[in-house]
């Protein structure tokens, strides 16, 4: 079966630039939020393998909402996407459980090397446990 | 068709126009309440998301202004600096300015320089003094700036419904002065009236333009559909999309909607096997599924594609015999395609027990009934063991309708040229009489005719039996197909083929279910549409 990703971005350019990287490639997206609160509710509806997290969203931070997901779905693989000048929130996200994280603007074989990377660890988990 | 490129270029457009008119608002309110978070918080996230569009875009003079605005709102915001004094003055520029090359963008212009906006931004950011233009202090007077609306309009669909509706009414008229000004003889109202013709037309098209819509944006919600009735069936199937960027009328992928749910989930239900299945056959695990879009001359052809068990042609033949469609004699002289015609009967379905997604009692007759609504076809190709195709044939535009018209006792008719096959004449002696049917021989296929003025003026009962010596001359015979079922059609005469508007019959004449509407010709008379489908059915119930 193919990986199904979770895409949350408020702006709807980088969605369509991810979710067509990631359709390109093979992936199913299987939902795009646009803010923290559709991120929680899609996240647990679709039960994707992967959620990419913009770490700024309208109505709480990333990490916020990426707590949330934690709680709730302790497995699934989240990539956190920030800009240059936030390595404070990207820290405290992978503290948080954050499996690995974006700079934008990322190139195409940027973000497939990382989502392809975040679960392939997946794949080993599983086979491991 | 629209690249990627030129597509992301519209939608960074678009949004950066929407952010710039959200920044300007939101630097308003932080400028009446300093401490007001939520301006704050927006402001910042604005600039972040603009900072990362733009340099995915290239555009780095624009990502270079938003991203130390977007630092010195992050200080704003972790109280390291406050909002007054000289720095209020700096940031109003740093909008206008990030508007300003927005705009030079969009426009393909170069985009000012901003050194010493940068200048006075890395100043704020070391917590040293900007050195501000005179006219700068006063951020009131800002003369120079403009006030941009997006460059995109979102239309309710029914306004748009409206505007082709009187296009509509407008192509009639317009046909009727151009006949007019013939008959009259004026060259100048013929000169005029052409150009009304072709400005008609021009108008007519744009309408049509705007309705259209990617059939991508239906497609696009099938992975998830497809996923979730493959758990449930407890299939594996690999879903391919192809054409998602084939344009069509926005009402009619809202009408297929619903009937391109039905095909998809009777594909995986019925159509794929189970994973063991597949092996035990030879096939790949994964079943495969496909959704394909494409333009065939005016027509789009949607196809539901499986490489599922197929349709087995004898058990479709013996059920239709069972449900007392077709007597057993005749159902063995039936081909194939004549035999899953049978499908799209109502109530025929061939599952043999209810699951939850599919066989629900709602049959194909359903999604039949969907297409014929809209004038088009629907077809069925399958191969035992290898898989099943259904084919929703498709007007891309509901506005206007190839037509055939003709005459018959003196008045005109048209039939709709998605379902007519041929026109032929035909002597006497080219039909026989079988079994009190006329039939024609046409191309190695026994064609059944009937004369249209009988099937027509007889409301009750069954049809005489068709009588030979009745026949005289030349006959015009229009062949008409309609699922995979021929029927010839003797009329007076053919007259010519046209676009027409079809407009719905008012009541109480829409209980007349033969025609599909009617449409006003130049000369001012009115011509009723011949609904092919309801006049198949009236054949063959009333067929001696």
């Amino acid at each position: 079966m193919k990986n199904r990703i979770l895409i949350v971005d408020d702006s709807f350019y980088m969605r369509t630039m991810l979710k067509n990287m990631l359709t390109d490639a093979g992936y199913e997206v299987v939902g795009e939020a646009a803010n923290g609160q559709q991120a929680l509710e899609m996240a647990s509806a679709t039960r994707p393998d992967l959620i990419t997290l913009d770490v700024i969203l309208p109505d709480n931070t990333g990490l916020d909402v990426l707590k949330g997901i934690r709680q709730e779905q302790p497995d699934v693989k989240v990539v956190m996407c920030s800009a240059v000048g936030q390595e404070v929130i990207v820290n405290e996200a992978l503290e948080s459980g954050a499996t690995a994280y974006i700079v934008k603007p990322f190139s195409e074989e940027k973000v497939l090397e990382i989502v392809g990377g975040a679960l392939q660890n997946q794949d080993s988990d599983s086979s491991e446990a | 068709m629209k690249s990627r490129e030129e597509e992301y270029r519209e939608i960074f457009m678009a949004e950066a126009l929407e952010y710039y008119d959200a920044m300007s608002r939101h630097i308003s309110e932080l400028e009446k309440d300093p401490n007001d978070e939520k301006a704050l918080h927006e402001l910042f996230r604005l600039m972040h998301n603009l900072k990362a569009n733009a340099r995915a875009m290239g555009f780095n003079d624009i990502g270079e202004v938003a991203h130390r605005m977007e630092t010195i709102f992050g200080l704003i915001r972790s109280k390291e600096r406050t909002f007054s004094g000289s720095l209020v003055p700096v940031l109003f520029t740093g909008v206008d300015t990030l508007g300003g090359m927005i705009r030079a963008v969009d426009q393909d212009e170069d985009v000012a320089n901003a050194d010493q906006l940068l200048h006075n931004l890395d100043l704020l950011v070391e917590g040293e003094e900007p050195i501000l233009e005179p006219d700068e202090k006063n951020v009131d007077e800002d003369a120079t700036r403009k006030l941009e609306l997006s460059d995109l309009v979102y239309i309710q669909i029914k306004k748009l419904d409206h505007l082709l509706n009187l296009v509509g009414e407008l192509i009639i008229d317009r046909d009727r002065i151009l006949t007019l000004s013939q008959e009259i003889g004026s060259p100048a109202l013929q000169a005029a009236a052409s150009h009304l013709f072709r400005i008609a037309d021009d108008l007519q098209y744009s309408v049509m333009d705007a309705r259209l819509v990617n059939v991508g944006s239906l497609f696009n919600k099938f992975p998830r559909v497809v996923r979730d009735v493959a758990v449930a069936e407890k299939k594996e199937v690999e879903l391919t999309i192809i054409g998602q960027d084939i344009q069509i009328d926005r009402n009619i992928l809202q009408i297929i909607t619903d009937a391109l749910l039905h095909l998809v989930r009777n594909a995986i239900g019925h159509g794929l096997e189970t994973p063991e299945e597949r092996v035990r056959a030879g096939k790949p695990e994964q079943g495969s599924l496909t959704l394909s879009a494409q333009t065939e001359r005016d027509d789009v052809l949607i196809q539901v594609i499986d490489d599922g068990k197929g349709i087995d042609v004898e058990q479709v033949r013996r059920k239709a015999v069972e449900r007392g469609l077709v007597s057993a004699e005749a159902s063995r002289s039936l081909d194939a395609n004549a035999v899953r015609a049978f499908l799209f009967e109502p109530g025929f379905s061939m599952a043999k027990e209810v699951t939850d997604i599919s066989g629900r009692g709602v049959g194909l007759d359903v999604v039949k009934l969907a297409i014929d609504s809209l004038g088009g076809q629907l077809r069925v190709d399958s191969t035992l063991g290898q898989g099943t195709t259904f084919t929703l044939v498709l007007p891309t535009s509901i506005a206007v309708k190839g037509a055939l018209l003709f005459e018959l006792e003196e008045r005109s008719y048209a039939i709709p040229l998605m379902h007519t096959d041929s026109v032929v004449s035909l002597q006497p002696k080219e039909l026989h009489v079988v079994g009190g049917i006329l039939m024609a021989r046409l191309l190695g296929e026994n064609v059944p005719v009937v004369d249209l003025r009988q099937l027509l003026h007889n409301s009750d009962g069954a049809l005489l039996p068709a009588v030979k010596a009745e026949l005289q001359g030349r006959q015009d015979i229009i062949i008409v197909n309609y699922n995979n079922r021929k029927l010839g059609l003797i009329v007076d005469r053919f007259l010519r083929q046209q676009d027409i508007v079809i407009k719905p019959m008012s009541k109480p004449l829409d209980m007349i279910d033969l025609f599909g509407g009617v449409t006003l010709l130049g000369s001012g008379q009115v011509c009723l549409v011949i609904d092919v489908p309801a006049l198949t059915r009236l054949f063959l119930a009333k067929r001696p």
